[in-house]
Parts: C-alpha cells; structure tokens; sequence
C-alpha cells in the first residue's frame, strides 16, 4: 500500500489550502473574483433579510420610478421599479437564487455525469469506450442553446427541468478530461501493480484519478457556472427560461428588453448584475487555472 | 493521412445515430402533434385516424425504424406547418445563417488578433488588463442585450444602419458585430495565453538574446505558431457560432436557420426541429474534422494515427 | 528584406481577412433581386414612394385558408381572397362577390353572383368555385375550420352566377359565416388542374392584391391585380409584410422608417412612437376579450357560484386595463363587444369589483381561510398578458385565495386545453370574427364544456338551442343578450376587458387599425 501512497499523487489538503491562500493574496484580480462571489452568494442566501420588498409585491402607485439617484426617483426604491411597480434591488436580490442555484446544480450535475462516463469510458476501454467516446461527440455536435431549447419546450421550462438539461448538456467537457487522466493513471506502473495485487477499483479512482483531474474540474466548473448564467438569460429571452412568478436574472432582464429605450433601468441592472458575476466567476477560475494547472508558467 | 480521415469518416456514422436517436426521443416525448393540428372540435374518431395516418400509434422502436430508413433516403419528414419536406427549407435557409457566421468570425478575427498579440506583448500591462477585461465582458454581455443596444444606437439614434432584415451588407454589420462578440472575447482570451506559452519557449528567449528587435520577434515567431491554435479553434467554435445565431436572428429578424427553429419549435413542427438538428450537427462535426485536419497539416509534430 | 519579412505575417492575416469577406460578399450577392428589394423598401421615407411595407410580429400560417384559425394570417389573406360578404365601415354586412341574396326557407339561402369577376391567373370567378370552396370546408373534418362552416349540408348551382347554400338546419348567422376568414373564394379549376400542392405554393385569389413571393419568416410580398373587380388599387405598386418577431426590433423599425406600420407595440414604447417625429399610435377597440374560464367540475372549488362571484368581485378591471393595459382595454362583463349581432349595452364598459362582497361570498361559500388554486396563463400571446395574470394573482391574494400562476408556452396551452387538462382556471382571449354573439356564447354550451370546464346551466342551454335555429333576428338578438346577462350572474368566465390594437403608423400614410384586426391594403393611402 505504501506504494501507491506517493506523495506528489495526494497531496495533504491542509497544504494545498494554505498554500491557494497565499497565492490568491498575491493574484488581484484572484481576490476580486472572489469578493465577488462570496458576495454573490451571501446575498443570495440572505435574500429575505436583504430585499427590502418582497420581489413579487406589484405596486400600481409606483410603476417605472426611476432610481433613487436619478431626477424623479423614490428614495424608498434604490434601483427604482419596473412596469408593475415591483421594486427591481429585490428582484435582483431574490434573482440571484435562482441564477446561482440553476449555474451551480446544472454543474455539479454535469460533473457527476461525465465523472461517471469518463470513468467508464476510460477504465473498461475497448467498445464501451468507443461508444461513449461517440456519444460525447454527438453532445458536442449539438449546441447547448438549441438542445436546451428543444428539451424545455418538450418538458416545459421549469427550475429542475432547467437544471438537467444543462447538466445533460455540460458533461462532456468532463468526461473528456477524467477519461484521458484515467487512461494515463491506468497505464502507470503501480497501478498496474496495485491491480494485479488487487486493489479495488474504487480506492485507485479515489486516490490517483480525482486528486489529478480535480484542478481541470474546478476550472471548468467556474466558466461552466458563468456561461450558465447567461445561457438562461438567452432562453428567458427566446421564451422558454423560467417563468414568472419565480424570479431570474434572465427572466428580469428579458423582461426589461422592451423598455431598454425609455426605462433603462429595468433590463440594465440585472443586465449588471449578470455581467459583474460572471466577471467574478471569470478572475476567479482564471486564477484557479493559474495555480491548478502546472502546465502553465507562473 | 487517408487512413486518418477515413478512420475519422466512419466515426461519423454512430455519432450520426446517436443524434438521430437523441432527436427522435425528444420528439417522440414530447408527444404527437395531432391535437395541433385539428380542429377544436374534433372528435376522438378524427384524433385517432390522423394518428393511425401519420403512423404515431404504432410503438416507438417501429416509428424509430422507419424515420431511420427515412434519413437514409434523405426524407426528414414533412413540415406540417409549411406542407412541404423538411430539408429543402432547412436547406434553403442555411446560406443566410452561413453568411451571417462568417462575417461574425471575420469580426471576431478582427478584434481578438490585435487585441490577443497586443495583451501578451505587453503582459500585465494597462493594454493586457483592458483587453482581458473587454473579453471578460464580451463574454458576460448576453447577445441579446447587445443586440438591441446596437439598433438603439446605430440605427434609431444616429440612423447609420438599417435596424433589421437581410440584404445589403449594411445589413450586416450590426447582427455580425452582435454575433461575434462573445466569440471575439472567447479567441482574444486564447490567443493571448497561446502567444505567452510561445514567447516562453526557448527559441524566442534564444531570438531575444540574439538582438532581434522586440516586435519583430513576436510577429516573426511568435505569432505564427500562435496561430495553429487559433485557427483549429476557430473551426471548434462552430457550435457556439450557431447556438448565438438563434439569438442574433431572432433580434435582427434575420431569415436564417435560427429563425426557422425557433418558430418551428414554439409550434412543434418537429420534422423542421429534426432536420435543423441535423444539418447542424453534420455542419459542427465537418468543422471540427478541418479543424483536425488543419492541425495535422499545420503542426508536424502530430502523427496520424 | 528584414522589413519585409516582418510584415509577412501581416500580409498572412490580410489574406486571410479577405478571403473572409469575399466569401460572405458571394453569399451575399446571391440573393440579388432581395437586396434590390430591400434597397427599394429602404428608401419608404421618401414621400413618393408607392411601396408600403408592413411589420408583423408572427409569419402566417401558409396558403390553406381553410386549415388555420389565425387572425394575423387572415390579415395578410384578406388581400388576396374575397368573401361572398364583407362588412363596411359602419359594421354592416354587405354583398361583396355576391350581387344580392334572398332568403328561401330557413335552410336555403339564393346567392347572386357579381359576374366578370376574375382570378389573378384570368379566369372568371363563378358558381362553381363557391360550391368547391364552401364544400370542402364544410365536409372535411380534419380542417381547422370546419367546425364553422359543416352547419353547411351543400352548395347548389343553379346556374353561373346563381348558388343556392342548404344548411342542415335552419342557420341565421349563415351569412356572418360567409364574411370571415376560411370563406375567401379559391379557383376551383385552377386548383383541380395543378393540385393542392402546386396552389399553396402559387396561390390565387379575386383579391386587390396577388401573390408574389413568400420567404418563410422574413416576408411576403405582394402586387396589386390589375383586373380586381373593384377596379385596380393603384395606391401601391408593391406591398411587403414583413416578420419581426422582437417588439423592440419592430418598433425601431417603424421609428427609423424602415417600415410604414408596426403591429403591436408595446406600451413601454408607445410614448416614443408618439414621440418621434413622423410616426403615430393608432389604437381601436378590438373584437378581442379577455377572460378566465373557470372549472365547475364537482370537487373545485369554483364549482361553487358564490366562489365564481367572489373571483369576479375580487378582480378591479379597473385597474387592470389602467396600469396594465394603460388604458388599452375596456371592461366588460360580455364575451359579446359592440359591433357584434347580439351586444348588450348595460354589459360593457362596466365591471364588478367589491372586496367586502367578495370576502363575504367566500364565506358563506364555506371558504372564509381562502384556497388555493391554479391560473394557467399564455405569455406573449395577448397584449400584457403576462402583467394581467400577475396583477390578478395579487388581488385575489387581498381576498385570500392563494393562487399559483403557470406561464405556458402557446403550443403547450393548447394542448393543455385540447387533452382538458385545465385546472381550476386559466386566462384566454377571444376574437370573434363572425361579429355574430352566438358564436362567443357557444362556449356556455355544457355539451361542449364537458370534460373541460362542466359548466352547465340548463336555462342557458335552452335558449342557445332555440337562438340557434331562430330565423327571426329581433327575437333572436333578445335570446343572445338574456344568455350573457345570466352569464354575468352565474359567472362560468370571469369576463375581464376588450383589449385595443395598438400600431404604430408612418405620417407619410393614412391607416386606422379596424376592430377585426385586419391589414386590409386598400383602405390605407398615403398621404
């Protein structure tokens, strides 16, 4: 056993921690990425307490007010109100659910799915692998956009429905990577010899396989998440994001695009909102590939 | 090399099923269209004999057998909102989308080249942080948004270009600007971090320290290795290239392919939906296949096999 | 040299830029008679230019008139094809290809022909055309509009000009049937000579305007018939619809002059569009109402009438068609608006809101803790629809009923409704393009609601069954209003608003949208 315990394989996690903390101190627009998003997320956690209205709550005294920092605005409405009277910074705030919810669920969906295949595809090899490998390019053939929209009219766009069909779609990157890491581990000396003294599969995918694709997952998954984000404004916008009650930042902004010429405010804010995410989504996975990724010189 | 394309060509015909498969069942969930296509009033006798006409009543293995011996004939199905075979209308639609593709890579190129080379020369410089933040927007800025930003200003505001439609190449300025945006942020990204793994190597560092003049280093060696990548790339962004298309067309009212799906699929005109998967899909997989090719012939380091 | 093997690599991306755009260049150049097309439409703004252009916010449905129910389709047929009837500015029905009409029996009606009337391919339009097309919508069960045209049992020829209609039973709406969409007059050896097929590719009509090219989602193009009966419209030498699907994109469209009429504004734009100089908002009273159909089955809560009552009683249409609509609809308690056979006044242009009411029939309804319930909505389908089913999920909230909204796509509302698998309610819009009531308070028949909503109200089932067969008009007009007044009690629908039509119109012509929400090109000139 101690031979297949090697130390560059598994590194101590406690290391590993200290050490991504220092670098990230050193990288700037690591730290603001990750501001960012911690912000994002504590918002979108403390959605009720934050909101100062409730997101639905329809105003007919109030409709397009401004925002209060602009001539005509209602101090009691910081990003103004939209054509219902609803008020837009609790609308972005309870968005911010959702949007993270569907970005985060649909990539730890399509990660478990194309952990799984990766695996399979790399470990049986052979005609298993040959059809997987297949069944990877059929997904990739497809765009994401024009599967996720074919799927949601057919089983009606919702949150879950959302969510797998992103899932459904954003496994192949992964499953690409973890099948060739797990073509190389397989080949590797004590491996082979960890298998013929037999060694359950399972223990050699836990401690060679995970630790070396997990740098390649993690960044992937950060642009998976932003890409997600905007991927559902784009189906609000062709009508089959998700629908009103439930409030999206797609859904808002899609819903602000006809007022984009007189009442700003209502596609632009969440329009914002969505960009100065991704943009933190974005630093941050850079900076993660920037430490995880040995290939590049730093 | 043949041996590699032939190898390559073969792979396409599983993936080709597995596709026609994966489209077939969505359609075949998403149940049958008869109730679209009667009257209101119609009755339970009339349902049935159209199902039993258009062969939706038999199980699914069967009607997936006979769309398979359809697609070998070339025969996508009929589109019931257009009373006529499918692909001759995806196909007719194609050259607009096609043309609006390219010039949305053109503007791309464009953009990401200069932008790419100009950020790595000078790295962590103020050009490097403006152009890796323009990327970073062009990325996090839905199409759609954009798109109509650009009418409101290019053309209601200052009426320099026509709002929407297809015709003159002024046509497609604003739809191509739109389009390739997102992909010109993607490239510039690529190009950048292909240009600094580059200017690493040793050669260059060998270049430098021969006296060449800074610039022309980079142009010299740098940039053309640089742009192997960029073009196999370039070829793989095919699939995104479409899927921003759907949106694009739908805001410049543009009469391409992307139009054509969305409104065959907000009525369900699966045979429509069906064959623009399909044309789609053989489109983005003879792309990714140049793409290949291009880096075989490009980069002799690469065997064939 | 070193120079010069610098700027190769320029040189490199030079080409390859060029090659580009030579590329999109051919594609570009080989549509050229739609770029010469577009050039022309291009230059709308100048005054004395006889070329209208026309947006739309969805494609039509193709050239069988028979196999669609769509009003923005029959906007751009209405063009191309006549009626045997038309109703005139004032509403009233007069004959259009027919010369005159007497009644015989309470099943035979003798229609007169206009003689020299001709097809776009020469050929005159006679007898035997009105047999082929009213036939074959009336027998063929598979057409969408069947249902409004099988009261025909066969079209007699008599002679030439001289058609005899023969209904099964005694039909007084038969001639608000022949002004409508799907009884546009088709050719009938035109179509016997090439087929079906080869006419939905190359239709004809006798209409003022004929066929030149449809180009799917983009647009359809049409010239004026120099032969039309009425005399040549030579107001316009080309008329293009064209399809915009974005709101947005539609109304800078119209604001650049790009187009010369855009269909549905929005309201966030009409302020703009009145704004701007050279555009303006023409808006009309639709035939169009807006209302929620409720389910009666045993076991709803709304099976209950005084929970029907309180829903009614709980929804301000004021407010509605106020902020929602910003004034672009008006109240009512009728399906039937004004211009209809059968409108009853003291309905229309009113509404029931009382809070206390409402409140207080729930509670002797035994629902004094309110329930919960589920309004499907369309989305996009209806001007503001989706802020109309969100303002009344609030206001039924005030009288606690929890209701849970579902945004439905169109095609799968449809379905939804065709398999009855409607819940408690949802929200619809209803043309009515007969312009006759019984066809709006058809939808109170409990044999047609069953399985959907089982309403049903004996006292309304009579006299639908006696107003259907009624030859004589003023007892038959009285039968239709008694109908919706006992609708406006017993509530099956909640009853909201007539909605407008809202479009946008260059200065440079003269259009005022008509209630049926037609784009007929002969009544607009330019200016």
């Amino acid at each position: 056993m101690t031979l297949i315990r090697s130390k560059t394989e598994t590194p101590n996690t406690q290391k590993l921690s200290i050490s991504l903390l220092k670098s990230l101190l050193k990288s700037k627009t690591g730290i603001v990425g990750f501001i960012i998003l911690v912000a994002v997320v504590v918002v979108a956690i403390f959605a009720p307490i934050l909101a100062p209205y409730d997101p639905t709550l329809i105003n007919p005294t109030k409709m397009l007010k401004p925002p209060s920092w602009i001539e005509g605005g209602d101090p009691s409405h910081l990003f103004g109100t939209d054509n219902l009277g609803r008020d837009i910074l609790s609308r972005i705030i309870y968005g911010s659910r959702v949007s993270l919810l569907v970005g985060i669920s649909a990539v730890v969906l399509a990660g478990i799915i194309g952990m799984l295949v990766g695996l399979v595809a790399g470990f049986y090899g052979g005609w298993v692998d040959m059809i997987l490998m297949r069944l990877v390019d059929s997904f990739l053939a497809i765009p994401n956009i024009l599967f996720a929209l074919v799927f949601l009219a057919v089983f009606g766009p919702s949150v879950p429905t959302l969510i797998i069909v992103i899932g459904v779609t954003n496994w192949v990157a992964y499953a690409r990577i973890v099948r060739g890491e797990t073509l190389s581990v397989k080949e590797r000396e004590f491996v082979k010899a960890a298998r013929t003294i037999g060694v359950k599969n399972s223990l050699i995918i836990v401690r060679h396989i995970l630790p070396n694709v997990m740098s390649s997952f993690i960044v992937i998954s950060t642009l998976s998440v932003a890409s997600t984000i905007i991927l559902e404004a784009s189906l609000s916008f062709l009508g089959l994001g998700i629908q009103p009650p439930t409030v999206s930042w797609g859904g808002i902004l899609s819903d602000g695009r006809d007022y984009l010429a007189t009442s700003w405010w209502l596609a632009t804010l969440p329009g914002l909102a969505i960009t100065v995410t991704v943009l933190g989504i974005i630093f941050l996975g850079d900076w993660l590939r920037d430490v995880l990724d040995p290939r590049t010189e730093r | 090399m043949i041996k590699f394309l032939i190898k390559r060509l073969l792979e396409f015909i599983p993936v080709l099923l597995i596709i026609s498969f994966i489209v077939f069942t969505l359609v075949f969930v998403a149940g049958d269209p008869v109730a679209l296509l009667l009257p209101e009033d119609a009755s339970q006798e009339d349902i049935e004999n159209l199902r039993e006409a258009l062969g939706l009543d038999r199980p699914f293995i069967v009607q997936y057998g006979t769309y398979l011996s359809g697609l070998l004939q070339g025969d996508f199905g009929k589109s019931f909102r257009y009373n006529s075979d499918a692909l001759p209308i995806v196909l007719e639609r194609l050259p607009a989308t096609i043309e609006l593709a390219l010039s949305a890579m053109v503007v791309a190129i464009i953009i990401a080249i200069p932008m790419g080379v100009w950020s790595a020369s000078k790295r962590n410089s103020f050009v490097d942080l403006f152009a890796t933040g323009g990327s970073v927007l062009g990325k996090a800025m839905p199409n759609f948004w954009l798109g109509i930003m650009l009418i409101l200003l290019f053309s209601v505001t200052l009426g320099w270009l026509p709002v929407s439609g297809r015709g003159s190449w002024m046509h497609l300025i604003l739809p191509a600007i739109t389009l390739g945006t997102g992909i010109a942020a993607e490239m510039t990204r690529l190009i950048r971090s292909s240009m600094l793994e580059i200017l690493s190597q040793d050669y260059i560092r060998t270049a430098k320290s021969k006296g060449l003049r800074k610039f022309l280093v980079i142009y010299k060696h740098a940039f053309r290795n640089s742009l192997i990548p960029v073009i196999t790339i370039t070829a793989l962004q095919t699939s995104t290239l479409v899927g921003g298309a759907l949106v694009t067309e739908t805001v410049f009212s543009w009469p391409g392919l992307g139009q054509l799906l969305i409104q065959a699929i907000n009525t369900r005109d699966m045979a429509i939906v069906q064959a623009s998967v399909f044309v789609i899909a053989i489109l983005v997989i003879l792309m990714n296949l140049i793409a290949d090719l291009l880096y075989r012939v490009l980069d002799p380091r690469i065997k064939y096999n | 040299m070193k120079k010069i093997i610098c700027f190769l690599p320029f040189m490199f991306v030079l080409i390859v830029l060029a090659a580009c755009t030579n590329n999109s260049s051919t594609e570009n150049e080989q549509p050229a008679e739609t770029e010469e097309g577009t050039k022309e439409t291009g230059t709308t703004s100048n005054g004395e230019s006889k070329e209208l252009t026309i947006a739309i916010g969805s494609d039509m449905l193709g050239f069988d008139i028979h196999n669609h129910n769509n009003t923005s389709t029959e906007s751009i047929h209405q063009n191309m094809f006549d009626y045997l009837f038309k109703r005139d500015e004032n509403n009233e029905l007069q004959p259009w290809l027919a010369e005159s009409y007497e009644i015989l029996d309470d099943m035979t009606i003798e229609i007169k022909l206009k003689q020299g009337v001709k097809f776009h391919n020469g050929d005159e339009f006679k007898a035997e055309d009105v047999k082929f097309t009213l036939e074959r919508v009336a027998t063929d069960e598979t057409l969408k509009e069947n249902p409004n045209y099988k009261q025909i049992k066969e079209v007699k020829i008599i002679d030439d000009y001289t058609v005899q209609i023969i209904t099964h039973a005694p039909e007084p709406s038969i001639i608000h049937r022949l002004s409508r969409l799907g009884s546009g007059m088709l050719p009938k050896k035109y179509i016997e000579e090439n087929g079906w097929d080869y006419f939905l590719e190359n239709p004809i009509g006798t209409g003022p305007y004929k066929y030149v090219e449809w180009v799917r989602d983009d647009r359809i193009v049409m010239e004026p018939f120099e032969d039309y009966f009425q005399g040549k419209v030579g107001e316009w030498d080309k008329v293009t619809f064209r399809i915009i699907p974005e709101d947005s994109t539609r109304v800078s469209e119209l604001l650049t002059g790009g187009v010369d009429i855009a269909t549905n504004i929005p309201p966030a734009d009409w302020e703009r569009v009145e704004s701007n100089e050279g555009t303006s908002l023409k808006q009309e009273v639709s035939n169009r109402t807006l209302f929620i159909v409720l389910r009666a089955t045993e076991g709803y809560p709304t099976a209950d009438v005084r929970v029907r009552q309180a829903i009614d009683y709980a929804i301000d249409d004021g407010t509605l068609t106020e902020f929602a609509l910003q004034g672009a609809g008006i109240p009512t308690l009728s399906m039937v608006g004004p211009g209809n056979f059968g409108h009853e006044a003291s309905l229309y242009d009113t509404y029931n809101y009382d809070l206390e009411k409402a409140k207080q029939l729930l509670e002797e309804a035994g629902y004094s803790d309110g329930f919960e319930m589920t309004l499907h909505a369309p989305k996009g389908r209806y001007l503001q629809d989706a802020e109309v089913a969100e303002l009344i999920v609030g206001m039924l909230a005030q009288v606690g009923i929890t209701v849970n909204l579902e945004f439905m796509e169109w095609s799968n509302f449809v379905e939804l409704r065709n398999a009855n698998e409607n819940k408690d309610a949802y929200l619809l819009g209803l043309g009515n393009s007969m312009y006759d009531g019984a066809y709006s308070v058809d939808w109170y028949r409990s044999t047609r609601m069953e399985g959907h909503t089982d309403y049903k109200n004996e006292e309304i089932d009579q006299l639908l069954a006696d107003s259907q067969v009624n030859m004589d008009p003023a007892t038959r007009e009285i039968q239709i209003q008694e109908i919706q007044k006992i609708v406006a009690e017993d509530v099956p629908h909640i009853n909201l608003y007539l909605e407008k039509i809202n479009t946008g119109v260059s200065d440079r012509i003269n259009f005022t949208p008509t209630s049926d929400e037609m784009l007929y090109v002969p009544t607009i000139t330019r200016n």
